[in-house]
């Protein structure tokens, strides 16, 4: 059995007024100390390399996209966001997709796909804000998924350097 | 035109009483906000000060519901019995002397000197334990019932030693005037307030203060509410503007409770060092002294928590009333003695 030892009032303390004022200059002072609320959608959430927002594809800087569409994070997608739809082209890589949906209301943000992707095509931005009105709305296309290589580039040399672990 | 005088001043003074409620709304979040460090509603207008007016609004688009099995009749004559005594109280309240506006003179600035004005306080804001009863009993819902219990038996036990503090003032002014009662008071000289009345004032203050929480159901004394035991105690199966008028009359009631302490204690409106300043100062005065006792209402809320029922009760009857008691005799040895 535990036995709690209670420490014994002093009178002090037993007076109860004392206490309370003291609680009262407490939270006066409190009063005028620097705030620590976040004004959200003013002031963001800072990110970071590492942040796991949702996924982006790269446009190379000849502003053609990377993805071949081979089809392998569709296929890792646990969630099933993904819909690709390939189609040929004259480049040398002589495949690209046609159309690129994710579903950003089944999207998990685990990063498979990214680990995916052979052809670096495919990466978790520091993107976070998600919001529509209607669900279609909510089904991004190949056009809204675009990003420059260059906004994308921290977390793919984050990435990099995570791969270069193995 | 002394009915129009009459009517201006009616009007003037409970403009007032219903904007410091809006206002107290709004002081309260920002205070709360500000011990928390939070910043609180900064959303409508600049810095927030319209957000009253967007809580007003909201309260009456929201839907009104009548629980089943409740007691229509009372359930709607409650939030009115709650509001309208915590209203009427401030018609006694003396706020200045002599007033000219515009060359117009509006004589004394309150709406009433009733020679019993203590009573008539004190006799309206026990009413206001009938919206909070009512309310709980017509609700037909156990917690609603259960709130409107404890806020009875607490009434009971605080009010006893809020009179018994009140008596007191009443004896070392000698009238239950509440004009008068700031008349004595107001000599120029800032000791002549009942506050500064050797241990008589300082104890008598500190009692009526406590006592004023208890009565008008504010922290640390909330136990009509109480959200963590009773959901939302009397008003839980209230909504709209019904509740909303809970709420009004909880503000109002504070507000009247802070001025009477201010008459009663801190020398009303008058000026230190300044026996006959103009009604101005003499209204800003007591703004000034009234505010404190509304911020204090705030920060003492947002500084302790809730007492538990029992404790409330032993501090009510076992402690309070005694030096109330105490304080009523010692009092009246002062005043043989000076």
């Amino acid at each position: 059995m535990v036995v709690v030892q209670r420490r014994e009032l002093t009178f002090w303390e037993r007076m109860y007024l004392p206490e309370i004022v003291r609680g009262l200059v407490i939270t006066f002072k409190k009063m005028f100390e620097p705030r620590v609320t976040r004004q959200y959608p003013e002031q963001a959430m800072p990110t970071t390399a590492v942040t796991r927002g949702q996924p982006r594809l790269t446009v190379k800087d000849d502003g053609n996209i990377a993805c071949v569409s081979c089809g392998l994070c569709e296929a890792a997608c646990p969630a099933y966001a993904i819909t690709i739809d390939g189609k040929e082209t004259d480049r040398f890589i002589e495949r690209e997709p046609e159309r690129f949906d994710i579903d950003m209301l089944r999207c998990i943000l685990c990063g498979f796909c990214e680990e995916a992707c052979p052809k670096e095509a495919i990466f978790m931005s520091n993107e976070l804000e998600l919001a529509n009105t209607t669900r279609e709305g909510l089904v991004y296309d190949m056009e809204q998924l675009k990003r420059s290589t260059s906004t994308l580039q921290p977390r793919i040399d984050y990435v990099r350097k995570i791969n270069d672990r193995w | 035109m002394p009915f129009l005088i009459l009517l201006i001043k009616a009007s003037l003074i409970y403009g007032g009483l219903l904007v410091t409620a809006a206002v107290m709304t709004l002081a309260e979040r920002k205070i709360s906000a500000r011990i928390q460090l939070r910043i609180g509603p900064n959303r409508v207008g600049p810095g927030g000060v319209l957000q009253p007016l967007a809580d007003g609004v909201k309260f009456i688009l929201k839907e009104e519901i009548t629980p089943d099995g409740a007691n229509k009749g009372i359930f709607r004559l409650a939030p009115i019995m709650a509001a309208v005594p915590a209203m009427l109280t401030v018609a006694v309240i003396p706020f200045a002397g002599e007033t000219v506006i515009f060359g117009l003179d509006f004589g004394l600035l309150s709406l009433t000197d009733l020679d019993i004005g203590l009573l008539f306080v004190l006799a309206f804001s026990g009413l206001s334990v009938y919206g909070v009863i009512l309310g709980g009993w017509a609700s037909n819902s156990k917690y609603s019932l259960l709130g409107g219990l404890r806020a009875s038996a607490q009434m009971v036990s605080y009010e006893l030693s809020l009179i018994m503090t009140a008596l007191t003032v009443v004896a070392l002014s000698g009238s239950m005037d509440l004009r008068e009662i700031v008349e004595v008071q107001n000599t120029g000289n800032p000791l002549a307030w009942n506050c500064f009345t050797p241990v008589v004032g300082q104890v008598g203050l500190v009692l009526f203060v406590i006592a004023t929480f208890a009565e008008t159901n504010r922290h640390p004394f909330d136990f009509a509410e109480c959200e963590p035991e009773l959901v939302g105690g009397f008003h839980t199966e209230y909504s709209s503007m019904k509740f909303a008028l809970f709420f009004l009359g909880e503000y109002c009631a504070m507000t009247v409770m802070a001025c009477l302490t201010t008459v009663l204690f801190l020398g009303g409106y008058s000026v230190p060092f300044w026996e006959d300043a103009p009604w101005m100062v003499e209204l800003a005065t007591f703004m000034a002294k009234t505010s404190f006792f509304l911020f204090l209402f705030i920060w003492v809320r947002w500084t302790l928590p809730r007492f538990r029922y029992d404790q409330l009760m032993n501090l009510g009857w076992k402690v309070f009333l005694p030096i109330a008691l105490a304080n009523l005799l010692l009092a009246g040895a002062f005043i043989s003695l000076t």
